[in-house]
């Protein structure tokens, strides 16, 4: 009996991923995806042989012990930041253009009534379209990443072990985002009764998630959570002045500390550091519910993009907020530090599709035939 | 055997089917007559396993459909209203996929494909399902139904969209199964249909059955108590005499033509010949019309409403 069902799935299941790969939505996009990685690929080479001579240059020039610890080589997981960019939004919007129309096409061209008189259960029939479904999805980053890798390999460059295995979870918080969008546009396909508003209501919360989400999370909804950034008191505006107008005219030597008021000074650093603590915590929450922004955030992590600020710069543009223990820097943390930084990151973006497909799961199991 | 019991469906506190009870014997061809909204649709869907019943229940050769509805799938046959197929897939990559779905074996399953389409008129046709119209669409369903050998057959208006070379098709390839042994339930509102193939009907008005037999005693069980329309004929140009009868309903007489007709509640033509005799009238003609298949229905409806 169960082999029969497993049969049955793996019959929807095969259906469902040759519709997929034979669509030319799938293929158009796919083709896109290919080569918006190849030419990220490309820039991203472009600069890690930059980094890479500069690095090269800095050892050469600089004899001092310490000055060549201070450098640091370039990773060839910058490589991937480049990749992550464009796959932020391509990836996504592969995901919804798959799910978008995987069951409101069938009730619009009338055949779910007809699969469903078939024995199979409605489990069965789900399952199978989102198996089908991950299946053409996970080929398709496959494709990518071989790509990724075999231009690695033309220009000559030979990942290592661990290496290899940031590459890996790279791949796979791309899978998990693409994934992502794929459950939400899945659920709505199955909750509304037409492709058209599926995809409609589908690239809403994608934009809401990509763009809108990050926006409040970096401004309007932290500053209304945690209030205003503390002020300096005005006694230590007062000193700061005072030591400015006693400085030297260069500037070198005017300096903001003063020994006769460590306390004031204390408790405003622990004001600010409490401050952004609060800021970072509410950042972080909200984060959790965009896959954008944890994939950002794992990417950042894996791919180790800081700008010299301490900020990582997003790839939809947005600025998040990036707290001295959110992002380990692979050479110094190791996969472990990196992995045990984007864990909850990465138990987000397999809970936000779990949740989707959930939805879609049950609505589909009481979805009206008539 | 289909044994519908007290087969009752609601939709928000509204009754679609209500306590429906009805037996169709294997080999039969099951007509379900109704008019749109009477529960015909419901009552199929609930047969095939698609929606549960509120209340009661339905056996196919003995099984629950509800209880049992991988079993009863495998047994059955099913062409839905408005039948539809995955646009980009030939008829034969569709009924591939949907014999998978049954377990069917490769090896049996294409000549079997190959044959049906050629039973349904659709061999050689090699474009996509997306391409056909929908008469096609109704054959392919027709095939459909057919593909796993059913032991009943259910099939929900399945001439709406058939050019007359189809329905004949489709009425040959009906027969033909029935004549096997297969049990056939069709639903339609187009009575001429039901009535060339069924040979069994079942009639739903609001969601009940308010009539089930042959066409031929439900003709007659109407006559016995519906309308009479009778037609006189006399051999004289004078007027009509007055006549008056309890059932009489109404009397139209056009004396060029020397022809009158009567409406009344019952068969009063023994009345009327003495009545005529009496004033010395000569009849050419009594007659009493049959009823049409619309009247028979109509009248199972006036009862019902």
């Amino acid at each position: 009996m169960k082999t029969m069902a497993a049969s049955r799935l793996m019959i929807i299941a095969k259906k469902e991923f040759f519709d997929h790969i034979r669509s030319r939505k799938f293929l158009l996009i796919f083709g896109i995806l290919l080569v918006v990685a190849i030419v990220g690929m490309i820039g991203g080479l472009s600069d890690y042989n930059k980094n890479l001579d500069d690095y090269n240059k800095h050892l050469s020039t600089i004899q001092s012990p310490l000055s060549s610890y201070m450098a640091e080589k370039p990773s060839i997981l910058s490589v991937f930041s480049a990749v992550a960019t464009y796959l932020v939004f391509v990836g996504g919007i592969l995901g919804i253009a798959m799910g978008f129309d995987l069951v409101s096409k069938e009730k619009e061209s009338k055949s779910l009534k007809i699969l469903l008189s078939h024995p199979v259960y409605r489990d069965e029939v789900i399952n199978g379209k989102a198996l089908g479904g991950i299946a053409a999805l996970g080929c398709a980053l496959l494709v990518v990443l071989i790509i990724a890798l075999a231009t690695l390999l033309v220009y000559g460059i030979v990942p290592d072990g661990n290496e290899l295995i940031l590459i890996m979870i790279f791949g796979l918080v791309s899978f998990l985002l693409i994934f992502s969008y794929f459950a939400v546009a899945l659920f709505l396909s199955t909750a509304l009764d037409e492709s058209g508003s599926a995809l409609i209501y589908t690239m809403i919360i994608f934009i809401a998630l990509s763009a809108l989400v990050p926006t409040l999370a970096n401004n309007t909804v932290t500053e209304f959570v945690v209030g205003s950034q503390p002020e300096l008191p005005q006694e230590l505006v007062d000193q700061m002045q005072q030591s400015v107008n006693k400085s030297d005219v260069s500037g070198i030597s005017v300096t903001f500390s003063n020994k006769g008021n460590n306390g004031a000074w204390d408790a405003f650093n622990e004001k600010m550091q409490t401050y952004w603590e609060k800021r970072q915590m509410v950042h972080d929450t909200l984060a959790l519910f965009s896959p954008t922004m944890n994939y950002e955030s794992v990417t950042a992590a894996v791919t180790k993009q800081y700008t010299s600020s301490g900020m990582v710069v997003g790839a939809s543009g947005s600025t998040s907020i990036v707290s001295s223990f959110n992002v380990v820097s692979a050479g110094d943390a190791g996969i472990d530090g990196i992995i045990s930084t984007i864990t909850a990151n990465l138990i987000a973006l397999l809970l936000f599709p779990a949740v989707f497909f959930g939805l879609a799961y049950l609505w589909f199991m009481r979805l009206d035939v008539r | 055997m289909i044994l519908l019991e007290h087969l009752t469906k609601e939709y928000n506190g509204v009754r679609a089917v209500n306590d429906l009870t009805a037996e169709v014997p294997d080999g039969e061809i099951f007509g379900l007559l109704g008019p749109n909204g009477s529960g015909k649709s419901t009552t199929i869907l609930m047969l095939v396993g698609l929606i549960e019943p509120t209340d009661g229940r339905c056996l196919i050769n003995g099984l629950d459909v509800a209880r049992n509805p991988i079993t009863v799938r495998n047994r059955i046959g099913y062409m839905p209203e408005d039948v539809g197929f995955y646009p980009t897939l030939t008829a034969g990559e569709n009924l591939t996929y949907f014999g998978q779905l049954y377990g069917m074996d490769a090896k049996i399953l294409t000549p079997k494909i190959a044959g049906l389409l050629e039973r349904v008129g659709l061999d050689g046709v090699t474009k996509p399902v997306g391409g056909y119209s929908k008469g096609m669409r109704q054959r392919l369903g027709l095939a459909k139904a057919l593909l796993n050998d059913p032991s009943v057959i259910i099939l929900d208006e399945p001439t709406a969209n058939l050019d007359p070379q189809g329905v004949a098709d489709y009425r040959r390839i009906i027969r033909e199964v029935a004549t096997s042994g297969t049990t056939v339930v069709v639903s339609s509102h187009i009575l001429e249909e039901i009535s060339r193939v069924s040979t069994s009907v079942g009639i739903l008005s609001a969601g009940r059955l308010v009539a089930q037999g042959s066409w031929r005693d439900l003709a007659s069980s109407v006559g016995n108590r519906s309308a009479a329309h009778i037609t006189i004929r006399v051999e004289t140009l004078d007027p009509m005499p007055a006549f008056s009868h309890p059932d009489l309903i109404s009397a139209e007489y056009e004396q060029d033509r020397r022809e009158a007709v009567i409406v009344a509640r019952s068969d009063i033509r023994d009345d009327l010949a003495a009545t005529l005799s009496e004033q010395g009238i000569r009849l050419r003609g009594l007659s009493r019309e049959g009823l049409s298949l619309e009247e028979t229905f109509l009248s199972y409806y006036q009862v019902a409403g």
